[in-house]
Order: structure tokens, then C-alpha cells, then sequence
């Protein structure tokens, strides 16, 4: 629809005076053409491309350049990043700061991953922490979690929780990961649920106390996620591990985390905590049914049970979405 | 009952609506008057946001399939039987679904209709290969009668349901089954694989022209997203009809079978000089004709094609190790990218570097808002207009879910 014909609508229903509508025409005629998306898109391509062609030129050259030099190199430009940060910081606050623009955010982010960049290379390099990867892992959760509340920053904060269950992980299950190959084992499992669980606390806390309210979002969905992939991994697990939670455990706690999360989503009426509580809740059930069924020995009934449930149970949650509106009580 | 499927007071409506809300945040209407507007014309469908689009779309696609292996085990699982009745379902299930539920691409009724019509094709297939001719011939081959009455079917089919529905996937697909169609007439007269890239592509420029005209008339409204998308990708053919890798590639693709057993690369084309000419210059042709015009959808075709274009170059002929060409290039790109943003920080020959959405300070709505007449809009929060309040987050550090 041209502009055009959107004005004489508007003037139809008397919606904007006669001199506006002349001055938007005006506005129409003589605004130039934005290439803002393109150009951004160029600079994007064109940093990717730098980046990458220049990684591989120095990893060829490596041998002239020198290990020193890349890490002070790297090292330099972290502390340009967080020092520039540093320099546009907002006053703190336990609300929401104020944005000093994009360019502060971008220059902390970037400083924090050329930190673990950096990290990584000492490690790989010079073995700095040698096998104690419990400390290679908290130390980016030390570092990440104060910046995030002091410069307000929710992707730093999320850099931060992922670092802490990496060392929750590390620290439980200390190589298990290379030595057996088993990533989820019943203590880890359990490990993680507690750690989800104390995240979905975090979070409430944060949002009932006023302490950084808006970071109740990232401490909720992330705490629910890692909560309820582990407890889910557990469920499904045919060789269920000793002293791992059984069944009968598992699918009340999922079904009342997806409660809690499509209670909380229903509050601060968020899409993505209403889709993960039904899509977690629904494979809970599911499960139910189909261990139920295995468990009768059935037959043909039970064939035709399932049968009737997937078709059923796909309309059953369509229709939960066209009524979402009503659901998470929007307008 | 009407030849559209839904009501053509949705498109207009949410075309007002986007355009003064792209008003609003330029600072030419108020926030009242916005409020106005949307409660004049309002979007009285069903269009949520876009991840419960995605969920809607996969669970319809569950449910469905699930429903026609249900009507299948009714039928003993008789192929055309299954097939006919849950189509004969799905169509009653979709239109119902958007009547009652004032669906307008939803996710659930795209789900049906694409399940639909795919349904529709595999049936035309069948037919036209298992049951048309005394002896079945196993897969569709390019150039043969069969194949275009098969074509011809499934144009129907496709047009008929992009124009009831306005479904942007289908339109795309009609358009493509319709030079498909044009192609495998070509191959079944002689000389046809010579005629082939210049007649796709002069057929993808007259397609172009006419998505355009049919673009500007105001009673085409129901079907503005599909003439949009489909005139760049008519662009976009034009410009892959006569690619050089395109056409080598599709030539060899196109020979006798036995010579595939025996060639490892595909062989030199005829007139390969006029190929590499073209593909090397309209994509300059896009982009000069993109930043004149200039045109949002030309620019893109000019970078896309820009981009195949280089690809092209690479697959044939390498110039510069990778790594090098990689830094050159990028370093190029961000030394344009930055010139270009400061060169048009204020706007020069008609375009700029701000975002398209940027308020212009100079204008002074407040003097316009007092000879307003009063309005029963609804009580709008945000009072009077405000200039310089952009709010702008980056790095992930905002938004919301």
C-alpha cells in the first residue's frame, strides 16, 4: 500500500489534519534513502572475513611471529575494550541503568571474550592452570558476574552463569567427560537440577528484593533449562545410573517446574517460559503414558490409545496457542 | 462466499497500521493520533508472535500427519483412498479453522495449506505417471511430454491456491513451476538446451515487469507480500538463467546419462565468453540500478548476485589463496563500510547512513496538534511526542522474549 493511499484513508476518517498529511507528503518526497541495514551488513561481512582470513594468516605464520606477541596482542585489546567500557560506565544502580549507547555494551562483550580467548591460549599454551580445571573454570564466573552487575549487562551476566556450570560440572564430575564419555551422570544430573533449580531461585529473589529485576528473566530461563534438560536426560536414561532419581521423582518435579514457569510466564507475560513449560510438560506426559502403557502389557489397546493421543494431544496444544491471548492474559 | 480466503480488510488494515506506526517512530504522527489510527483499523485476525508461529506450525504438521495416518489405517492403509479422504479433511479442517479462528498466516493454516497442496502434488504425480499410460515409467525425466502435463496440472493447482490464499511459499513455488514448465517446453523442441538460459531469462524479466505493475495498483492489495517477494526473486532468476556455473553445470546436468559415467568436470559451453560477460556484470547492473532508483530489492539482488558471482570466479579459476583473498576482501569491505557510513552521515545524492526509522528533529508537531480536532481515542499513555528518546540496546545487554 503506497503512502499515498494510506494518508487519503487516514484523512477519510479525519484521523490527522489537512497540514500534517501535507507535511508527511513532504517528508515522503524528500527523505533520502536509508542504506543503514547494507552498510551494517558490509562492515558485519567485512569483520568476519578480516577476522577469519587474518586468524589463519597468523596460526601459517606463527612460528615468525611468536606466541608472546599474539598474547600481549590479545591481552592489549581486551584491556582497550573493558577500559573503554569502563570509561562510558553509567553510574550503578540496582535498577536499570541508563544506556550510554551500543558501542559501550559492544566493547564489554568483546572484552570479556577475548578474556577467555585469552584464557584459553595460556592454557592450551603454557598449561597456566595445569589440571585444575575447577579454577579455569570459575575464574571467568568471578569475573563475568560482578562486570554484569556493575555495567548492567544481561549477556555478560548469561557468559557468567554458563562459566558457573561449567564449574559445577568440573568440579563434580572431575573429567568425566574425557575419561568415560558420559556427560550425564546420575550425580552431574543431579548436580545441575540443584544448580537450576538455585538459578530459578536467584531469579525470583532478584525480582521480589528489587535487585536487579530485569535479570530475573535471564536467571529464570536459564536455570529452567539446565533444570529441566538434565531432569529430562535423567527420565529418558535406559541405564539409569546408582543413586540417580527415579520416575516417579522425576516427572512430578518437571511437571512442577513447568507449573512454576507457565505461572511466572502468565505473570510478565513472556511467549518463550509459556512454550518451554508446555513443550517440557508435554514430553513428561507423553512419557507417562507410553511407560504406562509398556507397563500394562496392553496389547491392542494400547495401540490404539497412542494412536488417539498423538493426533489429540497435537490439536490439544494448537488450540492452547490460539487461545495464548487469554492464557498469558494479554490484551 | 468469497474467492479470498480471508477477509481483504486484514491486509489493508495491517498495511495502515505498519505504515503509521513507521510514522510515528519518524516523528510524524503522535502517539495519540497512532492510537487512533489502530483503533480505527484494527488488526482483528490471529497472527501471534513468531515463536509460537513455529510451534503452531510444527504441532499442526504433528497433528495432521498423525490424523492422516489414522484415516489411513481406517482405509487399510489403501494409498489413494487415505490419500483423497484426508485431503478431502485437511481442505474442510483449514478453511473451517480460518473462518472460525479469523487465522491470517498463523503457522497453523500455513502448516495445512503447504500439507494440502503437497498432497495435491504427490496425487497429480501419481496419476499422470502410474495410472495415465498402459506402462509406468519410474522417475520423471526433463523433456518429455509426460513431465509437462504433469507441470501443468501442478500449475494449476499452485495458482489457483496462491491466489485464494496469498501464501508467499506458494506463490514462490508457482512462480518456479512455471519456468520449469517453460523449460521442459524448450527441451522438447529442437535447439531447445541453446534457447534455454536466454528464454528463462527473458520469461524472469517480463515476470519481473508485471510483478511490478501489478505492484502499483491498489486493488492487488491482498497479494502486496507475495508481488514483493516474487519480484526480487524474478531478479534473481534472470540474473541464474545465464550464471556461467549455471549454465556449464546445468548443460552437463541436462546430456545423456552415459556421458555423466565417463566426464569428471562439466564441459565448455558455447558461447562461454557471453556467459562470463554477463555473469560478471549484472550484478554491477543491480546495484548501480539499486543506489539510483534507488531500490531496496535491487540492492539486495545486487549483493546476492554479487556474492554467486564471486563464488562463480572461485570454482573455476582460484586467484589468491583463500586467507589472503579473505583479509584483502574484508579489510576492503570494512574500509568502504566505514567511509560510506561517514560519507553519508548526512544525506548526500538522496540516501544516508541513518536507519530509516530515525526521527527528524525538524519538524514540530506540536503546532500541528493544536488545530487537531478532538478524538474518542482510547486514553494512550505516552503523552505528546517524543523526540530523541530512541531507546537502543546492543551486545545482547536488552530484549526481551
Amino acid at each position: 500500500m503506497s503512502p499515498e493511499s494510506v494518508l487519503r484513508a487516514l484523512l477519510d476518517q479525519q484521523l490527522l489534519p489537512p497540514e500534517q498529511a501535507a507535511l508527511i507528503r513532504t517528508d515522503e518526497a524528500q527523505r533520502p534513502f536509508s542504506l543503514h541495514h547494507e552498510l551494517r551488513l558490509l562492515l558485519y561481512v567485512g569483520i568476519v572475513l578480516l577476522s577469519g582470513g587474518l586468524g589463519v594468516l597468523i596460526y601459517q605464520h606463527l612460528d615468525d611471529i611468536g606466541h608472546g606477541v599474539v598474547v600481549a596482542a590479545i591481552a592489549l585489546l581486551m584491556l582497550l575494550s573493558l577500559g573503554y567500557a569502563a570509561r562510558h560506565r553509567q553510574p550503578f544502580s540496582w535498577g536499570e541503568a541508563a544506556k550510554a549507547g551500543f558501542l559501550p555494551d559492544y566493547a564489554l562483550l568483546l572484552g570479556c571474550l577475548l578474556f577467555v580467548t585469552l584464557e584459553t591460549y595460556l592454557q592450551v599454551q603454557y598449561g597456566l592452570f595445569g589440571t585444575r580445571y575447577g579454577l579455569a573454570t570459575l575464574l571467568p564466573a568471578l569475573v563475568f558476574l560482578p562486570l554484569a552487575y556493575r555495567f548492567d549487562h544481561r549477556g555478560v551476566l548469561a557468559m557468567g552463569i554458563t562459566a558457573l556450570a561449567a564449574w559445577v560440572g568440573v568440579t563434580i564430575q572431575p573429567l568425566s567427560a574425557f575419561t568415560t564419555n558420559d556427560f550425564w551422570h546420575s550425580r552431574l544430573s543431579t548436580a545441575a537440577m540443584l544448580l537450576g533449580l538455585g538459578l530459578m531461585l536467584a531469579g525470583l529473589l532478584s525480582e521480589r528484593y528489587g535487585r536487579k529485576a530485569h535479570f530475573a528473566f535471564t536467571y529464570i530461563s536459564l536455570g529452567s533449562n539446565l533444570l529441566l534438560i538434565a531432569a529430562t536426560v535423567t527420565l529418558l536414561d535406559f541405564t539409569p545410573g546408582y543413586g540417580s532419581f527415579p520416575p516417579v521423582l522425576l516427572v512430578p518435579l518437571i511437571l512442577l517446574v513447568c507449573a512454576a514457569l507457565v505461572w511466572y510466564a502468565r505473570r510478565t507475560h513472556s511467549y518463550l517460559l509459556l512454550l518451554m513449560g508446555v513443550g517440557y510438560a508435554y514430553m513428561a506426559v507423553t512419557y507417562t503414558l507410553v511407560r504406562f502403557i509398556a507397563a500394562t502389557d496392553s496389547g491392542e489397546a494400547g495401540f490404539t490409545l497412542l494412536l488417539l493421543y498423538v493426533p489429540l494431544s497435537a490439536a490439544g496444544v494448537v488450540w492452547l496457542f490460539l487461545n495464548i491471548k487469554k492464557i498469558l492474559r494479554l490484551r | 462466499m468469497s474467492f479470498y480466503a480471508y477477509h481483504p480488510d486484514w491486509p489493508h488494515h495491517e498495511a495502515i497500521q505498519e505504515q503509521a506506526t513507521r510514522w510515528q517512530r519518524r516523528g510524524l504522527l503522535t502517539a495519540g493520533q497512532l492510537a487512533a489510527a489502530q483503533a480505527r483499523f484494527p488488526l482483528d485476525f490471529y497472527r501471534p508472535h513468531l515463536f509460537l508461529r513455529i510451534g503452531l506450525f510444527l504441532f499442526t504438521t504433528l497433528g495432521a500427519l498423525a490424523g492422516a495416518g489414522f484415516v489411513g489405517m481406517m482405509f487399510q492403509f489403501n494409498f489413494l483412498g487415505t490419500l483423497i479422504v484426508s485431503l478431502i479433511i485437511g481442505a474442510v479442517v483449514l478453511e473451517m479453522a480460518i473462518r472460525g479462528k479469523r487465522l491470517y498466516h498463523s503457522g497453523a493454516d500455513n502448516a495445512l495449506l503447504y500439507l494440502e497442496l503437497l498432497g495435491l502434488v504427490v496425487l497429480i504425480f501419481y496419476f499422470t505417471y502410474e495410472t495415465l499410460s498402459s506402462y509406468p515409467s519410474p522417475d520423471p525425466t526433463p523433456g518429455t511430454a509426460r513431465l509437462t502435463v504433469a507441470l501443468l496440472l501442478t500449475q494449476a493447482v499452485l495458482l489457483l491456491a496462491t491466489l485464494r490464499y496469498a501464501d508467499r511459499l506458494v506463490a514462490v513455488a508457482a512462480y518456479l513451476n512455471g519456468l520449469l514448465l517453460l523449460g521442459n517446453v524448450l527441451l522438447l523442441l529442437p535447439h531447445g538446451t541453446l534457447l534455454l538460459p536466454f528464454a528463462l531469462c527473458a520469461a524472469s524479466a517480463a515476470a519481473y515487469l508485471w510483478f511490478t505493475r501489478q505492484l502499483q495498483r491498489p486493488e492487488r492489495l491482498y497479494y502486496h507480500r507475495c508481488l514483493g517477494l516474487l519480484r526480487g526473486l524474478a531478479l534473481g532468476t534472470a540474473y541464474l538463467a545465464v550464471n556461467y556455473w549455471a549454465v556449464r553445470e546445468g548443460n552437463m546436468a541436462l546430456m545423456a546419462p552415459e556421458y555423466h559415467s565417463y566426464a569428471f568436470v562439466a564441459p565448455q559451453i558455447p558461447l562461454a565468453w557471453l556467459f562470463c560477460l554477463l555473469t560478471a556484470t549484472i550484478p554491477l547492473f543491480y546495484l548501480v540500478q539499486g543506489l539510483r532508483r534507488p531500490d531496496r530489492t535491487w540492492l539486495w539482488l545486487g549483493l546476492l548476485t554479487a556474492a554467486f558471482s564471486v563464488f562463480t570466479l572461485r570454482y573455476y579459476r582460484s586467484l589468491l589463496p583463500a586467507e589472503t583473498a579473505a583479509t584483502l576482501a574484508g579489510a576492503f569491505f570494512v574500509a568502504l563500510a566505514v567511509w560510506a557510513t561517514r560519507y553519508l552521515h548526512s544525506a548526500r545524492h538522496g540516501l544516508t547512513s541513518a536507519p530509516d526509522d530515525a526521527e527528524d528533529p525538524q519538524l514540530d508537531l506540536e503546532s500541528l496538534v493544536v488545530a487537531q480536532t478532538a478524538h474518542s481515542a482510547p486514553a494512550a499513555a505516552t503523552a505528546g511526542v517524543q523526540f530523541g528518546g530512541g531507546h537502543s540496546g546492543g551486545g545482547g545487554a536488552t530484549g526481551a522474549y
